[in-house]
């Protein structure tokens, strides 16, 4: 039995047909070429695979497709707009917070669900903001004062 | 050999919008209720379960709710750890339920994952429980068989597991929420938890409420995580404590009686002996925390 949902990522309304044992994080890589969220851990404990789902950051590795059926979701690639890279991109690529970069769409999208919420955070909101995000090469203090860097920007800016 | 990127059993889902046509589909021969699916998914992943049928509530508007209506706290089936642990009025009315919720996962497993789910995955080491069964929490049970009418009845939280990863649950039903008394003043709580860093699952965990007559403690509830099969009350604790003059001595002669409550094991987690070892010392935490509590002081 498969089950015809509608996602809207990134902006953009997309009609599919899913099994019920379909992952998200499957549809968005294998399916729609979304390359940007990865698959780590497979078991919800590495954040590689987040996502943002109306806004607030999940994993997408734990959530079968049927389930948010209807709903919003913002991946890396629709951050960027008309070229320019998101504050948070851009504040990633000059505090050094990106070596390997394997963790870095998680780690921005659970970064930019906080700025969100809380355009101001100290070091402790953002160390509980990416708690759920694991980093094995770069190290969390560029990553954390790449996060500042960028709440700053965005302040400055007047834009999300 | 399983795999964690992809799904490998065939199953069916159910998208319910009303209770009545959840119940209806769980019903089904092999039927299982999806929430957050935070320990559901890796469960298949792993075949360890073996669902015929996925019944993914969250779709279901009512169930989603944390209220609080005269003197009892409500939570339904569908409120998610994050919305509870950022409720204004649930933060400080139960701050320690707030803690415990606090260092489940992190915030993606928050915002994905529901109380309901953590009491129902019934983990002998989950970490909402003992601070639950401190507070005197119910859970509120219903189901449907054949179309008869929907029945539902209440439950105290402590005698809803009935082993590891076991409850009372029948097939067929659901725990519709979950409802805590809303303390009373010169009361308090805490909780406590001990796990390698801070993402693991506890080695142990624990939690006291304490109601406080002047310099007395009138009524305590201790319970614990990761050190029987089930989380587990304190009766001894409990009882030397109950009517007793506050005094450090009293907390530290009181938590040393935890062995004669908890069965600890030895599993991939830690040991049975230091389990027990270090079980006195987080209760003796946990009802100093509670007694400063009670007390107005943090």
């Amino acid at each position: 039995m498969n089950i015809a949902i509608t996602l809207n990522i990134n902006g953009k309304d997309y009609s599919l047909d899913v099994k019920p044992n379909e992952i998200l994080l499957n549809v968005l890589r294998d399916r729609l070429g979304l390359m940007g969220t990865k698959y780590g851990c497979g078991i919800g404990e590495c954040g590689a695979c987040t996502v943002l789902l109306e806004g607030r950051a999940i994993l997408s590795c734990q959530t079968l497709a049927f389930t948010v059926d209807g709903k919003k979701i913002t991946t890396i690639e629709g951050l960027e707009q008309d070229g320019e890279l998101h504050p948070l991109q851009q504040a990633f690529i000059d505090e050094g917070a990106v070596q390997c970069g394997y963790c870095t769409p998680g780690m921005i999208l659970s970064a930019k669900a906080l700025l969100d919420v809380q355009p101001d955070p100290s070091n402790q909101e953002i160390k509980q903001a990416i708690r759920g995000n694991l980093c094995r090469c770069t190290g969390y203090t560029n990553i954390v004062r790449a996060i500042k860097t960028a709440s700053v920007t965005i302040k400055n800016r007047g834009r999300k | 050999m399983s795999s964690t990127r992809v799904i490998s059993l065939d199953f069916q889902c159910s998208m319910p919008h009303s209770l009545d046509e959840a119940l209806e589909a769980l019903n089904q021969e092999g039927a299982q209720v999806l929430a957050g699916g935070t320990d559901l998914v890796n469960n298949i992943k792993i075949n360890a379960v073996k669902p015929r049928r996925l019944v993914y509530i969250l779709g279901i508007v009512d169930l989603d709710y944390v209220s609080i209506k005269g003197k009892t706290l409500s939570i339904g089936a569908g409120a998610r750890l994050g919305d509870i642990e950022h409720n204004r009025q649930v933060s400080t009315r139960f701050p320690a339920l707030c803690e415990a919720i606090n260092v489940i996962g992190g915030t993606q497993i928050r915002n994905m994952a529901t109380l309901t789910g953590n009491i129902c995955n019934a983990s002998p080491g989950a970490d909402t429980p003992p601070i639950l069964l401190a507070l005197d929490a119910d859970v509120e049970i219903c189901g449907a068989k054949d179309g008869a009418p929907v029945q539902r009845n209440r439950v105290p939280l402590g005698g809803f597991f009935s082993g590891p990863k076991k409850t009372v649950l029948n097939q067929g039903q659901m725990v519709l929420s979950v409802s805590l008394p809303l303390p009373p003043e010169h009361s308090g709580a805490a909780f406590r938890r001990l796990a390698r860093v801070s993402l693991d699952i506890a080695k142990i965990n624990c939690a006291a409420y304490i109601e406080r007559e002047g310099d007395r403690i009138r009524l305590a509830r201790i319970a614990l995580g990761s050190v029987a099969p089930t989380p587990v009350r304190a009766p001894t604790i409990e009882n030397a404590l109950e009517g007793q003059k506050y005094s450090e001595r009293l907390f530290h002669q009181a938590a040393e009686l935890v062995a004669e409550d908890i069965a600890p094991i030895d599993d991939v987690r830690s040991t049975a002996a230091y389990r027990r070892q270090i079980a006195s010392l987080l209760v003796r935490e946990a009802l100093q925390e509670a007694w400063r509590r009670s007390r107005g002081e943090g």
